[in-house]
Formats: C-alpha cells, sequence, structure tokens
C-alpha cells in the first residue's frame, strides 16, 4: 500500500502536477487508507500548522526586501563594490556568493531567506562573469545551507535544547563546520573558475574601487542595519528582515528614486505570490510530517541496530542515511524533530560527544534543504529566479556531492567538531 | 491492544513531564493488560500546543499535558494559573489546593470546552533572570523582559514598571544573548535546559509564577473507555504526581548548581520582597483575570479565596 | 470576464496591503521597545498579528500564482509529450487540482465551523480562532476557481508565464 501512495507521488511529480498537488494528494490518500478514523478536517489543521510560525516570517520579509532591491539599485550597487574588491581574482564574484551567503546566512538563519536575498542580486551577475547557468544556480541554493551551521542559528538551538546540550560549544562547533563547508564550496568554484569560460575582471586601482564604495552608501547601508542591528542586539532576525524592506523602500523610493510607487505596487505583489509559493509547500509538508510522525518509523530502525549491535561507525552511517532519505521527502526540520529523540540516546551509549552528534544533524538538515524531491531552497530559487525546478535539480546535484563528502568528513573526523568548543571551553 | 492514544507534549525526553507520562503508559499498560496503550509524543512532534489543544478537541490526538499558560485562548478560567503566587509555597498545601474544592473546580471549567481535564499536574516555579541587575524590585523597572502570550503576565511586569515583549521562544536564547530583551522568567531547569543561563548574568528566586498542567483527553476517546479503564488511567495520572515533584525538586536542584557553576550571579528572594512583589501584582493580574474570564472566573476566584483562608 | 478582472484587482489590493501593514506592524514594534519604554508591553499583540496575517497573504495569492503559471513543478516531460496527449495530460492536471481544492476548502469549512464552536480565541488578540481557517477556505476555493476556468478554457495558464513578469 505504502508502495502505490509513493508511486503515486513519483507519477504525479514526472507528469509536471503542480508540486502542492504531488505533496498532497498522495498524503489525503495515505489519510484515507490508514488513517480512516481520523477526523478530515485535521488534514486542514496540519496544512496551516505547517506555516504558522513566527521565525518563518523572516522569509517573506526577505524575499521582499531582496526583490525591491533586485528592481531597484541597491543589488546593482553592492555588487559593484564587490566587483571592484575581488573581481580581479580566480572565482571572484563565486567567492563571494559563499562568503555572501557566509555572513547574510549566519544572521538570518534562515537558509531559504538566504537564497531569496542573494539570489537577485549575484545570479546575474555570475552569469555575466561566465559561469555556466547551472552552476551558478547550484552554488547560490547550496552556499545557503552554511546558515543554518554559523551561529547564531535556531537549528543548533532546538538540538541544543532536545538533548541537553551546551548551545555556547554548539555554536563553536557550528562556526567551524560552517567555515569548513563554505572553503568546500569555495574550492569548487576555484576549480570550475580555472576551466575557462569564466571571466576576471581587470584589478582596479584603489581610487577607483573608494569611489564604487562611494556611490553605493546608501546601499552599504542595508548590510550595515541587518548584521549591526543584530549584534548589537536592537533587533531580532525575523524583525531585521522587516526593517530590511522598510529601508529599501526608503532608499529605493524616496531617496534614490528608482522606484515609482507603481513598481512598488507590482513588487510588493510578486512578493507575495512568491511567499505564497514556497510556504503552500511548507504547508503541505506539515501534513506529511504529520503522517511520518504518527507511523514511528525510527522505532523500527532503532529495534534494528540493537539486532545487530551495532558500533559507532555503522550507526553514523545508518544516522545519515536516516537523515538523508528523510531530508529529501519532508522539511528538515521536522525530521530533526521526530529523528532526534530515538537516536541521541543510542548515539550516547557508543560514547559519541553531544556536540560532534549535533553537527552530524545540523548538516544533515542543511542537506535537506537542497535534496529534490523535496527541496525548500530548490524552489525558493525557483520561485524567486524565475527559473524551472528541474533546472536548479540540474545543477544542484554536484554540490550534494560535495557536501556528502563534508558530511562523511565530519562525521568520521570528530575533531573538526570539537576543536574550536575544546579550544574555547577547554 | 483495544484503545491506543496519541499523546503530545512539548517537553523535550529527559525533562520530568516526558519521563512521568513514560512511567503512566507503563502502568496503564500494565494494569489494563495492553488493552491501552499511550504513546507519548514529546518536544511539540505533533505541532505547537496550540495546535495539539485543537487537535484533542477535534479527536486528531487524544490527549496533551498542556501547560495551562497555553490554554488561556480554549478556556480563560484556567488563566487564574498565571496570576503571581496563586498556589502556595509549601508543596502540601499546593496538593490540597489542587485536591480540593478549588482544583475540582478548575477542572470542571474544561468539561463545556470539549476537552475532559483529569488532573493538573505541578511543574514547578518560575525565576526571573536577566542581564542586568536585579538586586530588589526597583531593579526592574525599565528593564525589557520576554513574556508568554497572556495577559496577565504583561501586568504582572507592567506592575514592576518593566516592559513585557512577546518574542518566539526559539529566538530567545540569542535575543538574550545580543540583548534584544533584558530578561526572561522560567522555572530553573528550563534556564538550564535552555542554557539561558550561558547569556543571562542574574538570577532571582523568588517562586512568584506557578507552572502547572493540565492532563487533557478527547471527550469522544473517554467516553469510548470502559470505566476500568477510565480509573486506571486517572489513578496513573494522579499516582506519580509525588514522584513527578521529587523528579522535579531533583532537576531544579541540580539546575541550580549548574547555574551557581556557570558564574551566573544567584540570589533568593526573601519572604518580605515575596510579599512586596505579590501585594505589586495581585490586583493588576487579578482584575485582568476577572476582565478575561468573566463570572467563571469571578466564581473561581471567590472559591481559591474560601480555600486559602483556612 | 469584467467580473474575472474586478476579482483580480481586489486580490492584488488586499495581497499589497496585507503585506505593507506585516511590515509596518514589525517595524512599529521595534520602534516601540527601543523608545516606548513601557508602553510596548501594549503592543505584544503585534507578533500574533503578522503571524496570522501571513497565513492570509499565502492563502490568498494561490489563485494569482497558479493563473500566472508560478507554481512550482516538473514539467520537462510534460512539455515533450505530442500535442494531443498533452492537452489531454493538462486537463488531467485541471481536474484533479480542482478537485484536490475544492475538497481542501470543504474541509476547511468544517475547521472553520468547529473552532469558532469550540469558542477558542487567540492569547493576545482574543479574536476568534476559527477565523484563521479562513485563510484556506478562501485561498483553496480561488485556487479551485483557476483550476476550474483553465479546465474549461477559460484562462490558459499553461502559456501565461513569461507575460506576467
Ligand atoms: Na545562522
Ligand atoms: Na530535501
Amino acid at each position: 500500500m505504502i508502495f502505490l501512495i509513493v508511486l503515486l507521488a513519483v507519477v504525479l511529480l514526472l507528469a509536471g502536477f503542480e508540486m502542492l498537488l504531488v505533496l498532497g494528494v498522495p498524503a489525503l490518500a495515505y489519510k484515507e487508507i490508514f488513517y480512516a478514523k481520523l477526523p478530515d478536517p485535521a488534514i486542514v489543521q496540519k496544512i496551516v500548522g505547517g506555516i504558522d510560525h513566527t521565525t518563518l516570517l523572516a522569509i517573506p520579509f526577505f524575499i521582499f526586501a531582496a526583490n525591491l532591491m533586485g528592481a531597484g539599485q541597491i543589488a546593482a550597487q553592492l555588487v559593484n563594490v564587490v566587483k571592484a574588491l575581488v573581481g580581479h581574482t580566480r572565482g571572484g564574484i563565486g567567492h563571494v556568493v559563499v562568503g555572501g551567503s557566509m555572513a547574510f546566512g549566519s544572521v538570518s538563519g534562515s537558509a531559504p531567506a538566504t537564497v531569496a536575498a542573494m539570489g537577485r542580486m549575484v545570479y546575474p551577475e555570475m552569469r555575466r562573469a561566465g559561469y555556466s547557468d547551472k552552476f551558478s544556480l547550484g552554488l547560490l541554493v547550496a552556499s545557503a545551507e552554511t546558515s543554518l551551521l554559523i551561529p547564531p542559528s535556531i537549528t543548533l538551538i532546538v538540538y541544543g535544547w532536545m538533548t541537553g546540550t551546551s548551545i555556547s560549544q554548539l555554536f563553536a562547533g557550528g562556526l567551524a563546520v560552517g567555515i569548513v563547508l563554505g572553503l568546500a564550496f569555495a574550492l569548487f568554484v576555484w576549480l570550475e573558475a580555472g576551466k575557462g569560460g569564466v571571466t576576471r575582471e581587470p584589478r582596479l586601482p584603489w581610487s577607483e574601487r573608494l569611489c564604487a564604495i562611494w556611490q553605493a552608501k546608501w546601499a552599504l547601508g542595508m548590510p550595515v542595519i541587518i548584521l549591526g542591528g543584530i549584534y548589537s542586539g536592537i533587533i531580532t532576525p525575523t524583525e531585521a528582515a522587516a526593517v530590511s524592506v522598510v529601508y529599501a523602500i526608503v532608499i529605493e523610493a524616496v531617496i534614490l528614486r528608482s522606484l515609482t510607487w507603481k513598481d512598488l505596487f507590482a513588487i510588493t505583489e510578486r512578493s507575495a505570490i512568491n511567499t505564497a509559493i514556497i510556504f503552500v509547500l511548507l504547508a503541505m509538508g506539515g501534513l506529511i510530517s504529520f503522517f511520518v510522525t504518527l507511523a514511528q518509523v525510527p522505532n523500527g530502525i532503532i529495534g534494528m541496530l540493537d539486532q545487530v549491535d551495532a558500533g559507532w561507525i555503522t550507526f553514523l552511517m545508518v544516522a545519515n542515511v536516516c537523515f538523508f532519505i528523510a531530508g529529501m521527502f519532508i522539511d528538515p526540520n521536522s525530521a530533526m524533530l521526530i529523528l532526534v529523540p530515538p537516536l541521541f540516546p543510542v548515539a550516547q551509549s557508543l560514547g559519541i560527544d553531544p556536540v560532534h552528534f549535533g553537527m552530524i544533524v545540523t548538516l544533515n538538515i542543511s542537506l535537506g534543504m537542497i535534496t529534490p524531491p523535496f527541496g525548500l531552497d530548490i524552489f525558493v530559487a525557483s520561485s524567486t529566479l524565475g527559473k524551472p525546478v528541474a533546472q536548479i535539480i540540474a545543477g544542484v546535484w554536484p554540490f550534494v556531492v560535495v557536501n556528502i563528502l563534508v558530511l562523511l568528513l565530519i562525521t568520521y573526523v570528530p575533531q573538526i567538531s570539537l576543536f574550536v568548543p575544546k579550544l574555547i571551553f577547554g | 491492544q483495544e484503545f491506543v492514544a496519541k499523546i503530545g507534549h512539548l517537553e523535550s525526553t529527559a525533562q520530568s513531564r516526558h519521563v512521568h507520562l513514560e512511567k503512566v503508559a507503563e502502568l496503564v499498560k500494565e494494569r489494563t493488560e495492553g488493552a491501552v496503550e499511550l504513546q507519548i509524543f514529546p518536544q511539540g512532534q505533533l505541532g505547537n500546543q496550540r495546535q495539539m489543544n485543537e487537535g484533542v478537541q477535534l479527536g486528531t490526538i487524544e490527549g496533551t499535558v498542556a501547560p495551562a499558560a497555553f490554554l488561556g485562548g480554549f478556556n480563560p478560567a484556567v488563566s487564574i494559573l498565571d496570576i503571581p503566587y496563586l498556589i502556595p509555597e509549601d508543596a502540601a498545601e499546593a496538593q490540597a489546593l489542587r485536591d480540593g474544592p478549588f482544583g475540582q473546580a478548575l477542572l470542571a471549567t474544561f468539561a463545556d470546552k470539549g476537552m475532559v481535564a483529569l488532573t493538573l499536574w505541578p511543574n514547578g516555579k518560575k525565576q526571573f533572570s536577566s542581564n542586568k541587575p536585579l538586586d530588589d524590585l526597583a531593579a526592574f523597572a525599565d528593564q525589557k523582559f520576554r513574556v508568554m502570550d497572556s495577559s496577565i503576565l504583561l501586568e504582572q511586569f507592567n506592575a514592576l514598571g518593566a516592559s513585557a515583549i512577546a518574542l518566539p521562544f526559539g529566538e530567545l536564547y540569542t535575543s538574550l544573548q545580543t540583548g534584544v530583551v533584558d530578561g526572561e522568567e522560567n522555572p530553573l531547569d528550563t534556564i538550564k535546559n535552555m542554557k539561558f543561563y550561558e547569556v543571562q548574568e542574574n538570577v532571582v528566586i523568588s517562586d512568584h509564577g506557578a507552572m502547572e498542567d493540565v492532563v487533557l483527553f478527547n471527550p469522544m476517546f473517554w467516553e469510548s473507555l470502559p470505566v476500568e479503564y477510565q480509573d486506571v488511567i486517572k489513578g496513573a495520572f494522579t499516582e506519580v504526581i509525588p514522584e513527578l515533584t521529587a523528579h522535579k525538586a531533583a532537576a531544579v536542584e541540580e539546575a541550580l548548581q549548574v547555574i551557581k557553576d556557570s558564574g551566573t550571579n544567584v540570589r533568593v528572594a526573601g519572604p518580605e520582597e515575596r510579599a512586596e512583589l505579590r501585594e505589586l501584582t495581585w490586583g493588576p493580574a487579578s482584575e485582568a483575570y476577572v476582565a478575561m474570564a468573566g463570572d467563571t472566573g469571578k466564581a473561581l476566584l471567590a472559591a481559591y479565596e474560601e480555600a486559602t483562608a483556612k | 470576464m469584467p467580473l474575472l478582472t474586478l476579482l483580480r484587482k481586489v486580490e492584488r489590493t488586499i495581497l499589497v496591503v496585507l503585506f505593507l501593514t506585516m511590515v509596518a506592524l514589525f517595524f512599529g514594534s521595534v520602534l516601540m521597545r527601543e523608545f516606548g519604554g513601557t508602553m510596548a508591553s501594549r503592543f505584544a499583540w503585534i507578533e500574533e498579528a503578522v503571524r496570522l496575517m501571513n497565513l492570509f497573504l499565502v492563502f490568498l495569492a494561490l489563485g494569482l500564482a497558479l493563473e500566472r503559471g508560478k507554481h512550482v513543478g516538473i514539467t520537462n516531460l510534460r512539455d515533450k509529450l505530442p500535442e494531443g496527449a498533452r492537452r489531454w495530460l493538462l486537463r488531467g492536471i485541471d481536474t484533479v487540482g480542482l478537485l484536490f481544492s475544492l475538497y481542501v476548502a470543504w474541509l476547511g469549512v468544517q475547521m472553520v465551523q468547529f473552532v469558532l464552536k469550540s469558542g477558542q480565541t487567540s492569547p493576545t488578540l482574543g479574536i476568534p480562532m476559527g477565523l484563521i481557517y479562513l485563510a484556506p477556505v478562501i485561498g483553496f476555493l480561488l485556487l479551485a476557481l483557476r483550476y476550474g476556468l483553465s479546465l474549461f478554457g477559460l484562462i490558459d495558464r499553461f502559456t501565461a508565464q513569461e507575460a506576467a513578469e
């Protein structure tokens, strides 16, 4: 029966049904077959429940801000500054995507928000610099993953609460692992840039660089407000998203006069539609996660592990596979809520450091954001850049491979996760 | 098994509520010879508390153990528990209040809300923490505290001249770290589990807010159980209360040690300070309560005063 | 169809007003916290209000998104089919979409009724919580309308993609 339902989902997916139907229709079928007695209106409750979280609000606001900056001048000015500073290096704008996503992602803490905000700024520039469409899309989507690792990170906070692990130590570990992942992507960019086709800008004298910075003075206020506002404790990341919209409106419409009020209306509307497209999938994801929770799948896996008397090496492999498969089909944050409670005690009994296990879990959660078919970051890129999902998937898979390699490295070399926490906390 | 109940709650698996829910599930399974299975879903796997409450009414899930603070929207009468210093400090007196006419009247207010309220579970007392000094009550003025969504708790901070700020729980750690808010209120074991002490300078042990859990079941499910099974379940929930209280006390004790060891400044508020805090907050908080809960609220407040007058 | 044009205008206006209000409220609550002193406590409802408004924003935009061909899906294979087969497939998608949306909207109506009857109110605003389930009801009805119009050939949502951007 389960097989038939999965088959139904695959058929709908390949036949080109809207993703909301691909997720929703099999979920309804599953409900009617396995939980016939469950009251039907619960479906609507779970759909709404999937998106009724304050912390998700950063996504619509950052989409809105990114659309404003992209249509106006802020994005172009910021890109000019970056180009003036590093455009002449091998990889240039590619490294900027990685570094920018790490910086923006660190504070926003939301991978989808990072894709939305970075995408409209850097994607056109990557194409102009000669990176292929696939590589540009893949890099953009994958780099955003670092936002869950580099502190502050709600994912790490939730893990810390679930397992009783020190959040400061998790943050320290997350910083190291996030940088390792970023470096892996940067190395990939460096290799790609060496293949030819990717052009370099001429090296500019400092007078011209300063000129570019001066011209972008209003635009540079944006990162200052977001990063400065959060680290100085004036605003939360979610509020920073809303504040960035206000700043973008003031700068573009009032000071630079690059957008008319009519433009503003159209951009607001488009941002609302971008938001809806992503959130309706999160909503359907809420429904599916509910049924996965009810099925209590992890208990079966733990039983199996008990029987074969697995050691830590096997256990971590099984854990990674569980997370990978779950991350393909459900919202990775829900996967964490479902999988950590049964897996963590086993990890502890095998002597695995809780901070190390937290890094493995969080890296898996990040990976789940970019794995098809249910890869939220893929959908965000598709919606905000207007690119077909299949094209983005084609670009993303080499990065999934890089990511898996990093995951294996982090899994089997615990020192990477524990080095920084040990340095700071002894 | 003949009856399966999905029971959801918000705590993590090491916390008192979950540990004792598992214990209740075990007792019930044993005493009904496996006929009734309680499946426990921790840490909001089945949704946030609002969705779980609604799920219990709807029959999506069979039960939940809900902090009273998350039930005000469903049954305003229960918000009486948000009033500072409502539950007596002495554990035996507190339990007598729960078992007595006041406690029973409180549980009965759920009857017409589409939920069967089985019993109250004690879940500790709230304390204040902040990055600014909390040397006396005057020090609270102009500080920003994060509160749960409750108009009574807003009044509590207003009475102290502090601002009450609504923030999602998940963003609280970072907000305390960066200084978006100065402080918060929670039981010590929550302050330990959420690692708030890592980002807070001062803690005042004031025991001002009771954290009471309400054990709730779906009426249809509850009615479908034979009376003997109902008795077994109810018995198991009440039977573990002393053990739950002891477990909680041990957790709080351990948390206190961890918090002190971290270098956080911990101060115990004396009886005069507590009396003063109660004096300051009782009026506005109970007025806000009656404004919310109307005549049912007035009656409960009267029942409370009668029960505590002795 | 003047009615449809009017509907679009209403949808678009509501979306824009909602979204800008959400931004203004969040911005306002930051200002209140920084400069408003204890007045900030009076604005604790903003978080809840913005969260609820976002629900309406999301669901109310579903129909417009479909009409403009914006919903994500993997359309490569579908678009490679011969014209006749493709047309039948598209009708199939529209039919499934129409039935699905109507069914979810109908379940939503039951949810609205159930929660309104239970008397649940929102914790800080005190508004009846049943109203939040109006968001999926209206949203999926607007979605059903577009699936229906597309099924009967009254709108062309499959080639509208570029024109709307
Ligand atoms: Na982050
Ligand atoms: Na995925």
